[in-house]
């Protein structure tokens, strides 16, 4: 197992180096006017502005020296000091939001991460518990509707979906709403008077025993999660109740009933935990995902996470943020990858024990 | 059959597959399948080749035919050097030496038809063409007493014994001198493994063919033998002609194989004790040290460790690796 | 076949034996074994059956749009608008300015002798029923166009990755690596407004990025399901048998390989339209009023707080989408579970 686990770490900085490349080979494809022009912030008349522009960023250099120098910054060679570079923790200054990236992604990060956190519970409770009832059920009523809801749910768009349910959750009536917070509830945040100790709206607001706070997050919140959680209840079914159906027809099931073992013992110690395996490396799929990929969700909600943030920049070309929140994504998302290939190593016996 | 030249000379023959372990994958051990075996198989004859699961005949066989990259040994066919072969002349020798597999529902593409299948060597070298090929298609069939009309059907329409005979079309489609089956009947139903091996013989008869047939079952090798050896562990333990070594094993592990054979004579364990081993085979990535069977020898000594026995020719025709080969213990069944 | 009368008694019971009962029909010799099940398969289940209906229908939409939709004005694909007006109007509405001609089948249908706004029109006028039925075209091309581009792209670098093994195989391995990590929206987001500038706003910079971001899964499992098929007894038969390595590959790996791919990429057609439709619900790709089913829906976004007042913005297209790509995950759940037990176990 330990070779496993220092393989999978070596893998990392490849993976850096692979995703920084990537992202900003993309980049590149603009020619260096254009660029020069996204990296100041009001877009000089003549020509000669442009060219310094481009000398002093170097965006008509070789490919590799940009990068470097995108990591790195630029030093001045006079005062000393550094304008820019990834690796300093520089993500440059967003034109679109006027501020810095980095301050950005302060700011909206722990939004994303909120949603998340409200999410896991539900997707993977109802969706595992779905799937194995209807494996157990096989052909059975709940079989049926669980595949049917399967086929559906995989089929449905979640941005219509979301439209939907704010059709008929908010327009009509407002039980729930879009967005992050109420206009009280930002007002009380940035007055001071509201601790924020972990930036995350729900738990700082249960940490301020401010439980009126806490239902206004959730009350913006519950769209966005039953959006995001149906169509994994939907995927969910379908691999649980397939993998499920697969284990209950083996040779050791049919064994562990023929040694007189109660039904319910049979499923929950022999075939579940069986059957679990590649459930579990959906489930990390899953939850991985809910931190880089709910773009969509956030943006039909207008939930102000790193996913709207995105979609944002890219629609106004704002390459420097694109860049940032591009780099800083795949960053957490290499790290939870690692996180959940770990963990599958300590579950999976024929890893641990290789 | 009767001629006495050497069709097939295996020198020294050893197939190592290499272990990998550690973060880098270096190589920390092997898989010593086959660790040094030779032998001669004369012209028209088959030699039998027997041992247990893992002993490494199968590998035999196939590393023989270049099927596998031998780690060391000289394979030659006739006078010709396979084993120093390059990829496309090697591939040229598949004219003279083939393969019969094990497993009738694998060794057959479940897409083709059974006329591609069969006249897919001769496609190969472009033996034949056009229409041709389905002559010669049906000519094979013939040969293995299948009918010629059933040759657009799939594998899948076929029995066991049905597909065997398939794939003994495909490995005579160029006129192979030397044919190495590997466990051919094993997989079949007992009940049509007789009539195969009387198939195998006949095109033996016909066609001029030289065997080495492998299989696991002394038993199923008597029949159709002319010299049979015996494997253990990735070396020869005893090579003898047929009738020598059921008259008179001297190996304690051929003659523990021996009497594995039922026999249906209740009176008969009157006066026979069955030999039955004790212990695991040990893995082919450690063999034993000294001579290899000593673990599970029932009259193993302490010598047996320190060095291999010599692989002794005890009398004309009969080779045998043991330091007791004529001891008072090793009794006589 | 005179060799037959020289067999020594015995031996006619082998000849017997090698006739076959199961009858085989005309249509499975032609297709193949394989491809017959497959077919016979698709048709078994009422699931299937249901999918295959519903491609067939958005099928014979994408032909006849022409007919059902006749177009106005020279590009079919810009959706006609009635006017200027930034009030969306619900189903049934008059059409006044722009009409279109009208259709043999309109007026026996309808009852009416003009045009209406069968579905409604969205802000600006852009009428909802055509976006719809010329939508079916966009959904078809970048389906097609996506899935078979991603395709090629894994199963070669696959097939290379499997062929040739070593270095060549685990540099191609972390190269997908990469790419998997990325999420595939944003990137595929990002991409695409990086390309818009420099193709100008069409199809093809969603396409691209879609592409871009789309072959890793098939060259995962095209790869796999070649190093399992390599072992097979009947690849070592044929290399016995003297077969040259480019045959083995393209006659004995590849097509025994092939299916768990093709499956992928039924399911795939799906996804992808979903995809395409999420990001030009965002705003990137195709420009306003392109006859795109999410270009449609984005329409739906200046309007969220009185939905339930414009909500045929939602349905109609909505309800479009869901069904295409519940007609191609039907018949891609009915093509996995024909191929699975088959994948499984013996030929």
């Amino acid at each position: 197992m330990t070779n496993y686990i220092i393989r999978r770490l070596l893998l990392v900085p490849v993976l850096l180096i692979g995703v920084t490349l990537i992202i900003f080979g993309m980049l590149q494809l603009l020619g260096p006017v254009e660029r020069s022009a996204l990296y100041v912030t009001d877009f000089p008349k003549n020509e000669k502005q442009i060219e310094g522009i481009i000398k002093k960023y170097g965006l008509d250099e070789p490919f590799f020296n940009q990068y470097w120098r995108w990591l790195t910054g630029v030093e001045d060679p006079v005062t000393g000091e550094r304008d820019g570079g990834i690796l300093y923790g520089d993500f440059g200054y967003s034109r679109t939001a006027s501020q810095e990236v980095i301050g950005i992604i302060q700011n909206r990060f722990p939004n994303t991460v909120d949603l998340a956190l409200w999410t896991v519970f539900p997707m993977l409770s109802v969706g595992i518990w779905m799937g194995v009832k209807a494996a157990v059920n096989q052909n059975k009523f709940f079989d049926q509707a669980a595949r049917i809801y399967s086929i559906i749910g995989t089929s449905f768009p979640t941005f219509v979906f979301g439209l939907l349910l704010l059709m008929l959750l908010y327009a009509n009536n407002q039980w729930f709403l879009p967005g992050k917070m109420s206009d009280w509830v930002s007002q009380l945040v940035y007055s001071g008077e509201f601790k924020q100790y972990t930036k995350l709206l729900s738990i700082d607001a249960l940490l301020n025993l401010r439980f009126d706070v806490f239902w206004d997050a959730m009350r913006h919140m519950i769209m966005p999660i039953i959006t995001l959680s149906y169509i994994s209840w939907a995927t969910f079914v379908r691999v649980t109740r397939s993998s499920m159906l697969e284990t209950l027809r083996m040779d050791y099931v049919t064994t562990a009933r023929a040694k007189g073992l109660k039904e319910n013992d049979v499923i929950n110690k022999h075939a579940r935990p069986n059957a679990m395996l590649p459930v579990v490396t959906m489930m990390g799929g899953s939850i991985v995902g809910l931190l880089g990929g709910v773009v969509i969700t956030e943006t039909v909600f207008n939930y102000p996470g790193i996913g709207k943030a995105a979609a944002e920049a890219a629609s106004q070309l704002d390459v420097v943020t694109i860049l940032g929140l591009a780099i800083f994504t795949g960053f957490i998302l290499i790290i939870s990858n690692l996180i959940v290939d770990i963990l599958y190593a300590f579950i999976d016996p024929r890893v641990r024990l290789s | 059959m009767t001629e006495n030249e050497v069709l097939i000379q295996v020198d020294d023959l050893k197939m190592h597959f290499p272990i990998y372990r550690g973060v880098i994958r270096r190589q920390v051990g092997a898989v010593r399948a086959v660790d040094g075996v030779s032998f001669k198989i004369h012209r028209g004859e088959t030699l039998g080749l027997v041992g247990e699961s893992g002993c490494g005949k199968s590998t035999t066989g196939r590393t023989m035919l270049q099927l596998y990259q031998p780690t060391a040994g000289k394979v030659f066919y006739e006078d010709i050097e396979l084993t120093a072969l390059k990829n496309e002349p090697m591939r040229h020798m598949r004219k003279n030496v083939q393969m019969i597999f094990q497993d009738p529902y694998a060794s057959l593409n479940p897409r083709m038809t059974i006329r591609d299948i069969v006249a897919e060597p001769l496609v190969a070298f472009g033996t034949a063409s056009g229409k041709a090929i389905d002559e010669r298609v049906r000519e094979l069939m013939g040969l293995v007493k299948l009918d010629p009309d059933f040759m657009l059907r799939y594998p899948h329409e076929f029995s066991g014994g049905q597909r065997q005979r398939i794939g003994i079309a495909r490995a005579l489609a160029n006129n192979p001198s030397f044919i190495v089956c590997d466990e051919p009947i094993s997989a079949l139903d007992v009940s049509i493994q007789a009539q195969v091996i009387n198939l195998f013989e006949d095109l033996q008869k016909e066609l001029d063919l030289t065997y080495l047939f492998i299989a696991h079952d002394l038993s199923m090798v008597r029949h159709i033998s002319d010299r049979v050896a015996v494997m253990y562990l990735g070396i020869i333990v005893e090579l003898a002609d047929r009738n020598e070594i059921y008259k008179n094993p001297i190996h304690p592990y051929t003659k523990a194989l021996l009497s594995a054979i039922p026999v249906a004579d209740p009176d008969f364990y009157e006066t026979h004790d069955r030999i039955v081993l004790e212990g695991d085979v040990p893995s082919p990535a450690n063999p034993p040290s000294g001579c290899r069977f000593r673990t599970r020898c029932p009259i193993a000594e302490s010598y047996c460790a320190e060095s291999r026995p010599e692989f002794k020719e005890v009398s004309p025709g009969h080779f045998v690796e043991c330091f007791k080969w004529d001891h008072p213990d090793n009794k006589r069944r | 076949m005179t060799e037959m009368t020289t067999i020594p008694s015995g031996d006619n019971q082998l000849l017997e034996e090698t006739k076959s009962d199961r009858k085989i029909t005309w249509l499975e010799r032609i297709l193949g074994p394989d491809n017959y099940r497959i077919v016979t398969g698709l048709f078994k289940t009422p699931a299937s059956i249901i999918g295959f209906v519903l491609i067939l229908i958005f099928i014979l939409v994408a032909i006849f749009a022409p007919v059902i939709a006749p177009p106005v004005g020279s590009d079919p694909m810009k959706i006609p608008r009635d006017g200027f007006s930034g009030e969306p109007k619900g189903p049934g509405a008059e059409w006044k300015r722009n009409v279109p001609e009208i259709p043999f089948w309109y007026t026996p249908l309808t009852g009416n002798e003009e045009w209406v706004h069968l579905l409604g029109t969205a802000q600006g006028q852009y009428d909802i029923f055509y976006g719809i039925i010329w939508g079916t075209r966009t959904a078809f091309q970048t389906g097609i166009i996506v899935v078979v581009a991603t395709v090629l792209i894994g199963v070669i670098l696959g097939s290379i990755a499997a062929y040739y093994g070593g270095w060549v195989d685990n540099l191609i391995m972390r190269i997908t690596d990469i790419f998997m990590t990325l999420p595939y929206i944003m990137m595929a987001l990002i991409f695409s407004s990086v390309l818009t500038p420099i193709l100008g706003r069409s199809l093809w910079p969603p396409l691209i990025a879609m592409i871009t971001f789309g072959w890793m899964g098939y060259a995962r499992i095209i790869r796999s399901d070649i190093l399992s098929i390599k072992e097979r007894d009947f690849v070592l038969a044929a290399r016995a048998s003297g077969v040259k390595n480019g045959r083995i590959l393209f006659k004995h790996i590849l097509p025994n390989a092939i299916f768990p791919t093709l499956v992928l990429a039924s399911l795939g057609i799906g996804d992808v339209v979903l995809g395409f439709a999420a990001l030009s619900f965002l705003g990137i790709g195709t420009e306003i009023g392109y006859a795109d089913w999410g270009q449609v829906l984005s329409f739906a976004r200046n309007w969220i707080t009185v939905l339930n007042r414009y909500w045929f913005i939602v349905v109609y297209p909505g309800l479009t989408l869901t069904f295409f790509v519940m007609g191609w995950n039907l018949v891609g759940d009915a093509m996995r579970d024909v191929l699975d037990p088959r994948m499984r176990g013996k030929s």
